[in-house]
């Protein structure tokens, strides 16, 4: 029975071991010397000892010594110690670094009582896609009809910006929002309040901004009252987000402002449509109250889904109300986009766990043939007295010692690959945005040193706990023994070689496949020609221009860029290719019934010259003509790309038809349009095998703030020069316009999410193939060593007896060349399936790519032989005197 | 540990002392092991049954000097009880056969 007394003493004698030590001491001599017989008392060293056991710490004694004793051994290793180290770190680091980036983007709820929150959107019963967001009027009558079911319901839109915070302006993203909006995270905001209830409808100029702008301003309490401009107006800070805050997707917002100025700020009009029934463009989110069950949302919302319909059956006729938990990307709203992260997330994980088995597979071996090694000492130290278990726990110390160092270099590796990873994101993104805050997950780092350290237990602990516990004798002796239990150590070697390097090769076809696959996604052909070319986007209404004084800087850019020497074409249009974001329309022909199915293309305003400028053939019809390049009345008209043509009408001509959009603008919604003119389709984006339709509408007849000057120069190599003169021109016209973008096409393509996208997953890919192929050259080293060590005497034998050292080596490389080849027969086997897996994320390649299934293999195998060859050349120097006086 | 508190109960003891006080109380029937002897008294420092302090003796020497502690009277309470009732019951055991 222990009591806190009992342990509070034996604290104490723990602190005070070294004076209570010598006391024992002292009084035990007294005792010697007042006995008659001093050499009656013992051996005092013992008695001490045993003394001393009763404080209850021998066990800490022990284990200082055990870790004292096992970093001088592995100091006289250092090849072992660095090989482990370095292994363990690189399985467990990778691990945490991956599932800490996974895990803080993709799965990790992004505020507190996510688990609470859900999306309402609109779903038709008959169109599709059926998804369609609500207007402000249907949110308000749902948000009144629900309010036993949500504490809150809010309504949300994003959009581009441009936000000046006193350095420029610059784009980003900013989010309109109901006044109930910030109740629904708890607690969001990290200064001053949120939007009061009577600022939600009104022409209310206060904004709240991300904790990132706030940093920029220098991050004071006094950053509240100051003024910040977006779109040019200007705006007073009331608040500031909590850091991290992103709202329920990412990426975040750097802005958040009352729902109608927002509105406003982003029609062409400048003026709010909330109150129109049928502007679908909010997102609605609802907390559910505390203690209702989800299972009662869906009845709730068809009641209100019902009403709504039966009292407005212009608009919500055929929709009912849907529910789905928050869409986690900013920029896949519809539902479903759940699933696409689960894939991505399992894809992303699934390679550094491999690594870290490959790498605990490695150990294993490198502790199997260690405690080979070491058996003689082994046998000695038990012959003297150390116990069984003495001797194991020594063993596991020393597992645990390497486990340690490994998990402290593998934090170290992942804390760097964290952020090297957040930076290229960063990088990439079309805009600034706030991320959530990405930390290494201690839990995972835990998770990986456990696994490891288990991985090492049971790895190194058993080849202990057998040695230590066979007839030492015959150990010490270095006899037989060795041969009679050769085969069983090497065949566990061996298993374990085949198992690192069949998943080595895994790894290895994955890299060399997503490699292939970067390679095609940077080179593929997206139709157009993307050499001599030149774009820069501009934004005139970021720096508040309203619509005339807009098209009058765009007319007055494109003139004069025409007449610049060295350019060949000019034009000017909504959207370039591979940019990210991209405007649609449903198009279906006019004046045919209802029922012709709507056909979804990217929708682009555009000047003149556009096909000419990209490279594009006008296959039919011509350009648009200068009537219809300024705002006027005349017959509203299209160009369209053949891709459309196709699905409008697969036998006849489309040339001259009418068709009109079913979305879009009130002013452009159903309303006719002839098409003027077939180009030929360029691809938008890499993810469609197919190029997906375009539909071009031009300048007059709708005005889109944000385009792109798109131009191609005469001369090859010009084009460096010719970004100066753009930029330069832009500022001489207005230089408090922002130039959102300037670059080269082929930069362009190269800096796309897509091609990151593929870069990215071939980067972590080989990065992983290549840290697997070099575990698996270590282990195989490893074991080969460990088996020509073994084998010392059998070598020196045969040498004595004449035997050619060339047949010595060839038969070392022919056993280790044995046990790649049945590794990497596995191996394909594996990476043919994992192809089909993989065949999904793969750009215009196989999953069965014979280049990538033969190289690997290739590199795998001559690696693994010039891992076996340097023991194998040891085997052919065996010195036959020493090998035989050894016994 | 019974024998090491009961010899203790009386007057305070060194080590040395302990095992001659034990010899002789036994009418020199039992004699304490070393070996024995030192784990008991940590184990009782432990316990906190007795304390230790360091005086000079008699011979002018300085020895350890363990003392009863009241908790360890009422340990030497509970063993005792729990012999008596022990070699009673060995001794009817004895005698009835």
């Amino acid at each position: 029975m222990s009591t806190i007394g009992e342990w509070i003493r034996r604290l104490n004698f723990l602190i005070r071991r070294r004076a209570l030590e010598d006391e024992l001491r002292c009084e035990m001599e007294a005792h010697r010397a007042q006995m008659g017989d001093p050499r009656a008392f013992g051996n005092t060293l013992r008695l001490r000892e045993e003394a001393r056991d009763a404080w209850g710490w021998v066990w800490l004694d022990d284990m200082v010594q055990d870790t004292r004793f096992a970093l001088r051994t592995l100091r006289h290793s250092p090849g072992f110690a660095l090989t482990a180290i370095v292994t363990l770190a690189l399985g467990i680091g990778g691990n945490s670094a991956m599932f800490s980036f996974v895990n803080g983007l993709l799965l990790k709820p992004l505020y507190d009582g996510a688990d609470k929150v859900i999306s309402v959107y609109g779903r038709s019963t008959t169109a599709s896609p059926d998804y369609r967001g609500m207007s402000y009027p249907n949110y308000l009558d749902l948000r009144d009809g629900t309010t036993e079911i949500f504490a809150n319901l809010a309504a949300v839109a994003t959009a581009f910006v441009g936000l000046d915070a006193g350095e420029g302006a610059r784009r980003t993203l900013a989010s309109g929002v109901t006044a109930n909006y910030f109740q629904i995270f708890g607690q969001p905001l990290a200064l001053g309040r949120s939007f009061a209830p009577d600022e939600e409808k009104a022409d209310a100029r206060v904004a709240i901004v991300s904790f990132p702008v706030w940093e920029q301003r220098g991050s004071g309490a006094s950053a509240l009252g100051q003024t910040i401009r977006v779109n040019g107006e200007l705006f007073t800070v009331i608040g500031v987000t909590a850091k991290g805050f992103t709202g329920t997707a990412i990426p975040g917002p750097d802005v958040w402002l009352p729902l109608a100025v927002h509105d406003a700020l982003n029609t062409a009009e400048h003026v709010s449509r909330l109150g129109a029934r049928g502007e679908h463009a909010l997102d609605v989110l609802g907390r559910l109250r505390d203690g209702i069950p989800v299972e009662r949302v869906a009845p709730a919302l068809a009641t209100v889904a019902r009403r709504l319909e039966q009292a407005y059956p212009a608009v919500n006729a055929g929709y009912t109300l849907a529910m789905r938990t928050p869409s986690r990307l900013l920029f896949l709203a519809g539902p479903g986009s759940g699933a696409m992260t689960a894939t991505f997330t399992a894809l992303l994980m699934i390679m550094p766990a491999i690594v870290l088995l490959v790498a605990c597979l490695n150990l294993a071996d490198l502790l199997l043939a260690r405690g080979h090694v070491r058996r003689q000492e082994l046998g000695i130290r038990s012959s003297l007295g150390g116990g069984r278990w003495r001797l194991t726990r020594q063993l596991l110390t020393e597992g645990l010692v390497l486990a340690l160092a490994g998990g402290a270099l593998g934090l170290w590796l992942s804390t760097w690959a964290i952020e090297t990873l957040i930076a290229s994101l960063r990088s990439v993104l079309p805009v600034a945005v706030t991320l959530p805050r990405v930390e290494l997950d201690w839990r995972v780092l835990i998770g990986t040193v456990v696994f490891s350290l288990v991985a090492t237990l049971v790895f190194g602990g058993w080849p202990a706990w057998t040695l230590s516990g066979r007839a030492v004798v015959t150990d010490i002796k270095r006899h037989g023994g060795e041969e009679r239990h050769r085969p069983g150590g090497t065949r566990i070697g061996n298993a374990l070689v085949i198992g690192q390097v069949a998943l080595s090769l895994l790894l290895l076809t994955s890299a060399g496949l997503f490699v292939m696959s970067a390679t095609s996604a940077a080179t593929a052909d997206p139709g157009f020609r993307l050499d001599r070319g030149v774009l820069a986007e501009i934004d005139p209404s970021l720096a508040g221009y309203d619509e005339a004084r807009g098209r009058q800087l765009q007319r007055t850019l494109v003139d004069r860029l025409r007449s610049v020497a060295g350019v060949e074409a000019v034009t000017i249009a909504s959207s370039f290719p591979f940019s990210g974001f991209n405007d649609s329309r449903n198009v279906a022909p006019a004046g045919v019934s209802a029922a012709a199915p709507s056909i979804d293309s990217v929708f682009s305003v555009v000047g003149r010259d556009y096909a000419r400028t990209l490279g594009l053939s006008l296959l039919q019809g011509r350009d648009f003509n200068d009537a219809e390049l300024s705002p006027g009345v005349g017959e509203r008209v299209a160009l369209i790309d053949d891709a459309l043509a196709q699905r409008l009408s697969p036998k006849e001509s489309a040339l001259g038809s009418l068709i009109h959009f079913l979305d879009g603008q009130a002013s452009e919604a159903g309303q006719p349009m002839r098409i003027i003119g077939v180009i030929t389709a360029v691809k938008h984006s890499l993810g469609n095998p197919r190029p997906f339709p375009h539909v071009y509408v031009p300048l007059g007849q709708h005005y889109e703030a944000d385009m792109t000057l798109q131009l191609r120069v005469t001369a090859k190599g010009a084009e460096r020069a010719m970004l100066g003169t753009v930029g330069r021109m832009i500022r001489e016209v207005d230089d408090r316009v922002p130039v959102l973008r300037l670059e080269e096409w082929r930069e362009h393509l190269d800096s796309s999410l897509e091609v990151w996208l593929y870069r990215v997953g071939a980067r972590v890919c080989s990065a992983f193939g290549a840290i697997a192929l070099l575990l698996a050259v270590i282990g195989v080293f490893g074991v080969k060593s460990y088996v020509v060590s073994r084998r010392t005497r059998e070598f020196g034998i045969r040498i004595v007896s004449g035997a050619h050292p060339r047949a010595l080596l060839w038969q070392v490389l022919r056993e280790g060349g044995r046990v790649t080849i049945v590794g990497i027969g596995i191996g394909l086997l594996l990476a043919l399936g994992a192809g089909q897996l993989l065949q999904g994320f793969l750009y215009g390649v196989d999953a069965v790519e014979p280049v990538v299934l033969l190289a690997a293999p290739l590199i795998l195998f001559a690696a693994s032989l010039l891992a076996s060859f340097i023991p194998a050349l040891r085997a052919t120097k065996v010195d036959p005197t020493v090998a035989l006086r050894s016994e | 540990m019974m024998l090491v508190l009961r010899v203790l109960t009386t007057q305070p003891l060194h080590g040395y002392a302990i095992a001659q006080r034990i010899h002789q109380l036994s009418r020199e029937e039992l004699s304490v092991e070393e070996g024995s002897l030192y784990p008991a008294l940590q184990k009782l420092l432990v316990k906190g049954w007795v304390k230790a302090a360091w005086r000079e003796s008699d011979s002018g020497r300085q020895v350890r000097e363990y003392r009863i502690t009241a908790s360890g009277r009422r340990q030497l309470e509970t063993e005792m009880a729990k012999y008596r009732r022990t070699a009673t019951a060995i001794g009817w055991l004895l005698e009835e056969s």
